[in-house]
């Protein structure tokens, strides 16, 4: 999932960008409106976090020319002001949430979190397709109920291909949102992640949860189970 | 007492002058019309004594008598008005005039020759007659000498008859005039104060919020009060935003740093002293969060502002609450009175009614009510507003709806991790003269009232 934080205080941001990280998102950063509207443009978001305190463009601003432009990923708001009046204003221009300063990380990322769930089309909190389980807020898969582990990054393909499960997903779309800008983006990789993936949650390869569309991408092809 | 219109005051301070003037102008001609009559009264019975006198013959009986070619006729008309008579000193009466009969007056007081008297009589039917009287000495003759007293009178009803004609014209004309004079100075003030009732008439459009400020084109004389005016309220304003402005970045630049110690200590709650630190962080947003907020009210009068349509404001915030409590499946009703408008600071509102909605959204289970009605008192010019928030959540207790509301202001003493928004919606409440109730609702949570009079 490809995050973008715009963020005018330097050590706030940063601090931000590194936990983001550590939670398994691929984040960008942006330190004024304008950089933030430059990042919502050109790359391929999940979500953004949104100052409204920002130098050159406001965040007010920045979200009504995001909306403008159609860019329909959700966008969580940071308000320092925390008045209603604000809020109020920021949701209408397009915002999803808000999030007062100073939060919680954990809070913020449950926001986040629900927020990516519900774009996905997703209305419970852990997603279920037929015996495959994802809990996002414990990064915790289940087959059958029983635990599978898989490594940071292997959670990070899957997680996104349930979010939309049904959906077609080139292998460009997934390098692009799942890796960070300065990565290697060799496409075997996506590959090889694939296929461990498939042996993972389907050692006897009965359940066949991620199809290849020969040129095309992959689907996550078992049906959800709810709020799909 | 409400003091009296400029008008009424001009118009009763200039009727009592022109009573005053009118009414020292009427005795005066008065006096001179009277004093003018008598004295022709006096002149004209000089010349009738002088007159009997010269006509005067002797007669048999050692009396004067007028010679008969008298040329005063009246003399002989009873019922004339002009009397004569000629008394000897010895109180025999020489001659009467034949106009006496009947009268019962007696003209002739005891007078020495050469002495002069005027006087005033009443004749039979009440009538008053003048009385001119001369004493003289007569040489007879024979050479002898003997006192007469000489009198003439006339009646002075003509003359009272004239002088009430004179009054009542008097009057009437006065009367006329005075009429004609205030008529105009009515309408002359009515002209004058028409800016005045202009300025009044904008003055209540703006309290009525269809005016931000006065309009143009005053006389000189009003113009300061009305380019001070639009100052003022414009300085208002601007202060205000000006203000708020202020404040804003002062949160934004305190509660930033907040975020990033905040941020910075994520992870490390098993440490006491990282749950110490947070708690305290959590403390200073509190007092930040609650001072802001009170000082960024308004709490003003909302003057020169346009009113706040309430049904616009609330389904503004519904729509909000709705989008971040999506997940909740929370049905909220709004009810709103037509024409339900608040006179006051919409930023005020919004906030009052964003943290009331936000509470019940927070508690619900399932459902959240709003309703917003106007509160009329007698006598004031505008409406205020009676906001209800309701839920179906658990309630607050009895026992701790005071500490609910109160807990802003007694940050010190408050357990960490509660929150202040009702405190907050208390304490705009009051500084917009109004009160906030806490109860039950009878969707079985809790029921949130506010009271807003109008300002």
């Amino acid at each position: 999932m490809r995050l973008l934080v715009v963020e005018d205080e330097t050590a706030l941001r940063e601090s931000l960008v590194g936990q983001l990280k550590e939670a398994g998102f691929n984040v960008d950063a942006a330190a004024d409106g304008e950089e933030g509207l430059y990042c919502g443009r050109e790359y391929a978001l999940d979500l953004a976090i949104v100052d409204l305190g920002l130098p050159k463009l406001p965040g007010l601003e920045l979200i009504r020319k995001l909306r403008a432009e159609s860019k329909s990923f959700p966008i969580l708001i940071l308000t320092a002001r925390d008045k209603w009046q604000e809020k109020v204003e920021g949701l209408q221009a397009g915002a999803d949430d808000y999030v007062a300063k100073p939060f919680h990380f954990e809070e913020l990322l449950a926001r986040v979190q629900a927020l990516l769930r519900r774009s996905g089309g997703w209305a419970q909190p852990i997603l279920r397709c037929g015996p495959v389980a994802l809990d996002p807020r414990t990064q915790e898969v289940t087959v059958h109920d029983k635990r599978v582990e898989l490594t940071s990054f292997e959670y990070r393909i899957l997680e996104y291909l349930i979010h939309r499960a049904g959906e077609v997903i080139s292998k460009a779309e997934l390098t692009e949102r799942l890796y960070a800008q300065d990565f290697d983006r060799d496409s075997n990789t996506i590959e090889v992640f694939i296929g461990r993936l498939r042996r993972k949650l389907d050692p006897d390869d009965t359940l066949k949860p991620i199809e290849t569309l020969r040129g095309r991408g992959y689907r996550f092809a078992l049906q959800r189970d709810s709020g799909g | 007492m409400q003091p009296r219109s400029l008008s009424t005051r001009l118009l009763a301070s200039v009727s009592v002058l022109l009573i005053l003037f009118f009414g020292i102008t009427i005795v005066a001609l008065d006096f001179v019309f009277r004093d003018l009559a008598e004295r022709s009264v006096r002149d004209r019975l000089d010349v009738q004594l002088l007159a009997l006198i010269s006509a005067s013959e002797e007669d048999s009986s050692g009396g004067l008598q007028p010679a008969a070619e008298l040329a005063e006729t009246r003399f002989s008309n009873p019922g004339s008005g002009m009397y004569g008579e000629i008394v000897r000193a010895d109180g025999y009466p020489s001659w009467r005039s034949p106009s006496l009969a009947g009268t019962g007056l007696d003209l002739s007081p005891q007078l020495k020759p050469g002495e002069r008297r005027f006087g005033e009589l009443h004749s039979a039917d009440g009538a008053v007659v003048l009385v001119l009287s001369r004493g003289i000495d007569w040489e007879f003759s024979n050479r002898k000498r003997r006192s007469f007293v000489y009198s003439v009178a006339e009646n002075q009803e003509p003359y009272y008859a004239q002088l009430h004609r004179f009054r009542v014209q008097l009057f009437s004309w006065f009367g006329a005039l005075m009429i004609l004079l205030l008529g105009s100075l009515a309408i002359l003030l009515r002209r004058l104060l028409a800016p005045l009732r202009r300025v009044e008439r904008e003055i209540e459009a703006v309290e009525a919020g269809q005016l931000t400020e006065l309009g143009g084109g005053y006389p000189r004389e009003l113009l300061g009060i009305t380019t001070n005016l639009n100052t003022l309220l414009r300085s208002e304003r601007d202060r205000l935003a000006r203000y708020r402005n202020t404040l804003g970045n002062l949160a934004h630049s305190f509660k930033t740093p907040l975020a990033v110690m905040r941020n910075l200590l994520t992870g490390t709650h098993d440490l006491p002293i990282a749950r110490q630190l947070d708690e305290q962080v959590g403390r200073m947003d509190d007092i930040v969060k609650y001072q802001l907020k009170r000082a960024a009210a308004s709490g003003g009068t909302g003057l020169g502002t346009a009113p706040v349509d309430v049904r616009d404001a609330l389904e503004s915030l519904r729509g909000a609450l709705l989008k971040v409590y999506v997940d909740r499946r929370i049905i909220c009703d709004l009810e709103v009175e037509p024409g339900c408008m608040y006179f006051g600071d919409r930023e005020d509102l919004t906030e009052m009614a964003g943290n009331m909605l936000d509470n019940a959204f927070k508690w619900a289970r399932s459902r959240v009510r709003l309703t917003a009605s106007r509160l009329s008192t007698s006598g004031a010019r505008r409406d205020g507003l009676h906001l209800i928030v309701e839920d179906d959540g658990p309630g607050i207790p009895v026992a701790e709806r005071a500490r609910v509301l109160d807990r802003g202001a007694r940050l010190d003493e408050r357990v960490s991790g509660q929150g202040i928004g009702l405190s907050v919606v208390r304490e705009l409440a009051q500084l917009n003269g109004g009160s906030v109730t806490l109860d039950e609702s009878p969707l079985g949570g809790a029921r949130i009232e506010i009271r807003l009079p109008p300002v």
